[in-house]
């Protein structure tokens, strides 16, 4: 539905995006995941046909979206970062706006309004002025406008940003619901979002596509090992030979002891297989140490993001990154909204949410 | 062709829509409405006024005979000519710096319009309400007008407001221009009142320069022209400047707004 090949975008000297090719198929969701300032928004910009690209081509149902860009435009929808509203107007009177300069003919056109009111959960605003609208609210005008003439293609750049907890599920489920019917694409640098709502995930930064995977793929290519977090009482040299005399372990590490009881310590063990736990826990018990906390470490998008991304950075710069993800934390799942208090070093991890 | 006339249409309506329910723009109409009442006032009625002055001149006895009707037109249109040019760029200022601001702009050019039905729907819609403001003062001056003997001929009046009505669109072409340059609503009526104030008194700069390039700059100007049109003279290539300064407007707009896309960032 959506095929992009090789395209780049320069502001003057300095490349916005470089060589990014993906393709989307249709009725699927893509995430396009990266930091600020990656270039997710000048892609989307190049796709709706707001931005010409410096080089390479984008189709949009097969027409290209420089040579063919009316017909383009007519086929997608697009939610900028900034929803573009205009204040003055009342949600219905907007929409019916929206869906005359899309080319919605006039028979179809209340039909059409109507129906992105309900999807969108608008029908008690439906007659308030926009200007009076909460931020939710408008985000969902802003969503209701992309969808009103029922385009084949979605473009969503960053649709949670600034929206409460509740607001944020609301969005996710509308999206999810409009998938199947349409192909869409929805730009983000929160993780939680593209792994709960995303089919595939294309992760972007400065300007480069550096994956393009499921996101159950994307954490398999990266922690084909397994790992533990292993806190226990005793002394620190001998707890670090027991954990090491383990069969299958590979290798331990001390982790910051912030926060622990006195003369406790905190061990990651990077591990052959995934189920050497077993054998971690009765080799602690049995030299004696007091074993507190055993969990077992998957690693998550955020690990794969920030791994990936700073493996990237790195190349750049000549350094060498560990392996191991700087960001790791315990985790029982891959929990929607993190709010467990986060491991101290863990400030990357924090701005990212 | 159809979808251009729909198009021009819904953008049209959105920008009249957008004047009939800010507060803003019902400030700038009944504070123009108040000043050019005033004028009207003080022009017939007061003791420096038209007909004051001609009845003292009869009194007098100087045998000069004054087609008052005709005077008080001319200097009626004169200045609501220069109070428009204060109001046409508060007007026109928000027409794309609005629309820059609050990010619509980025709907409309992922939209499938072209640049130029944008461009020429908001220019008719500011037009249109421009024209509204006019409106109740035509009024005023016809009921006047009706108190006239011999009736006043009402091609001169068309004529005359014709005039202003063009007036006032070439400014506000040339300042939509100006707003669709920067998303500051501020500085595009500034720079608009600048650009108007110098196409105003752009003859009198013309007569300073010698040659014909004095003379061609000249030809520039508004006001020269605006007043032929005040005078009762209907003069084609009054008429063909003012279309120019439109459509350059127009183009203008298009061509900023196409540059950027391009150079965004």
């Amino acid at each position: 539905m959506i095929e992009v090949e090789g395209l780049s975008k320069a502001y003057g000297s300095t490349l916005a995006i470089k060589d990014v090719t993906f393709a989307v198929e249709p009725g699927e969701i893509l995430g396009f995941l990266g930091p600020n300032g990656a270039g997710k928004t000048t892609t989307m910009r190049i796709l709706t046909g707001y931005l010409p690209a410096t080089a390479g081509t984008a189709r949009v149902a097969g027409k290209d979206v420089h040579a063919e860009s009316m017909a383009v435009r007519q086929r997608i929808g697009y939610l900028p970062e900034t929803p573009p509203l205009y204040p003055e107007m009342t949600v219905e009177s907007f929409l019916h706006f929206v869906a005359r300069i899309k080319g919605v003919s006039a028979g179809d056109r209340t039909a059409k309004v109507t129906s992105a009111i309900v999807r969108c959960n608008l029908e008690e605003k439906r007659k308030v002025m926009i200007r009076k609208l909460s931020k939710g609210f408008r985000q969902r005008v802003g969503i209701a406008q992309a969808i009103v003439h029922n385009p084949p293609v979605i473009v969503l750049d960053e649709p949670t940003v600034g929206l409460d907890p509740k607001q944020i599920i609301d969005v996710r489920n509308l999206i999810k619901s409009l998938a199947g019917e349409h192909t869409i694409i929805l730009s983000t640098h929160i993780l939680p979002e593209v792994s709960m709502t995303c089919d595939r995930i294309t992760i972007i930064n400065q300007g480069e596509i550096i994956a393009t995977d499921s996101p159950e793929h994307l954490v398999e290519r990266l922690t084909g090992k397994g790992g533990y977090w292993v806190e226990v009482a005793g002394d620190t040299d001998n707890a670090l030979a027991v954990l090491r005399s383990v069969p299958g372990v590979l290798q331990v590490e001390m982790r910051a002891a912030d926060g622990l009881a006195d003369g406790h310590s905190r061990f990651q063990v990077t591990t052959e297989a995934d189920d050497v736990g077993s054998a971690i826990a009765a080799q602690v018990v049995e030299q004696g140490l007091g074993l507190f906390e055993l969990s077992r470490h998957r690693a998550s998008l955020e690990d794969v993001f920030i791994n990936l991304t700073m493996q990237e950075t790195a190349r750049e710069t000549g350094e060498t990154v560990p392996a191991a993800a700087p960001a790791a934390v315990p985790e029982t799942a891959p929990a929607a909204e993190q709010t467990e208090p986060a491991d101290p070093t863990d400030t990357t991890k924090e701005e990212l949410l | 062709m159809k979808t251009f006339i729909g198009n021009l249409l819904a953008i049209y309506r959105r920008e009249l829509q957008s004047y009939f329910n800010s507060p803003f723009a019902y400030v700038i109409a009944v504070v123009f409405w108040l000043i050019s009442g005033l004028f009207l006032i003080v022009l017939l009625l007061s003791p420096q006024g038209i007909i004051a002055q001609v009845s003292a001149s009869d009194q007098l006895g100087l045998g000069q005979t004054y087609d008052v009707p005709y005077e008080f037109l001319k200097l009626y249109l004169g200045l609501l000519g220069s109070l428009s040019m204060f109001v046409l760029p508060m007007l026109s200022m928000g027409l794309y710096a609005e629309e820059r601001k609050q990010g619509t702009l980025e709907l409309l050019a992922t939209s499938p319009l072209t640049n130029w039905v944008v461009a020429l729907g908001k220019l008719l819609g500011v037009v249109t309400f421009y024209s509204a403001m006019l409106v109740p003062l035509m009024g005023l001056e016809l009921i006047a007008f009706s108190a006239s003997d011999p009736a006043f001929p009402l091609s001169l009046f068309l004529l005359g407001h014709g005039g202003l009505l063009l007036l006032g669109a070439s400014t506000l072409a040339l300042g939509m221009f100006i707003s669709s340059l920067s998303d500051s609503t501020v500085l595009a009526a500034v720079m608009t009142f600048g650009v108007v104030l110098l196409l105003w008194v752009v003859d009198a700069i013309a007569t300073a320069l010698p040659g014909p390039f004095g003379q061609s700059i000249g030809h520039l100007s508004l006001l020269t022209h605006f007043t032929d049109f005040t005078e009762g003279i209907f003069d084609t290539s009054g008429l063909i400047l003012f279309l120019s300064y439109i459509v350059l407007g127009l183009y203008l707009t298009a061509q900023s707004i196409d540059t950027l896309r391009f150079q965004r960032s």
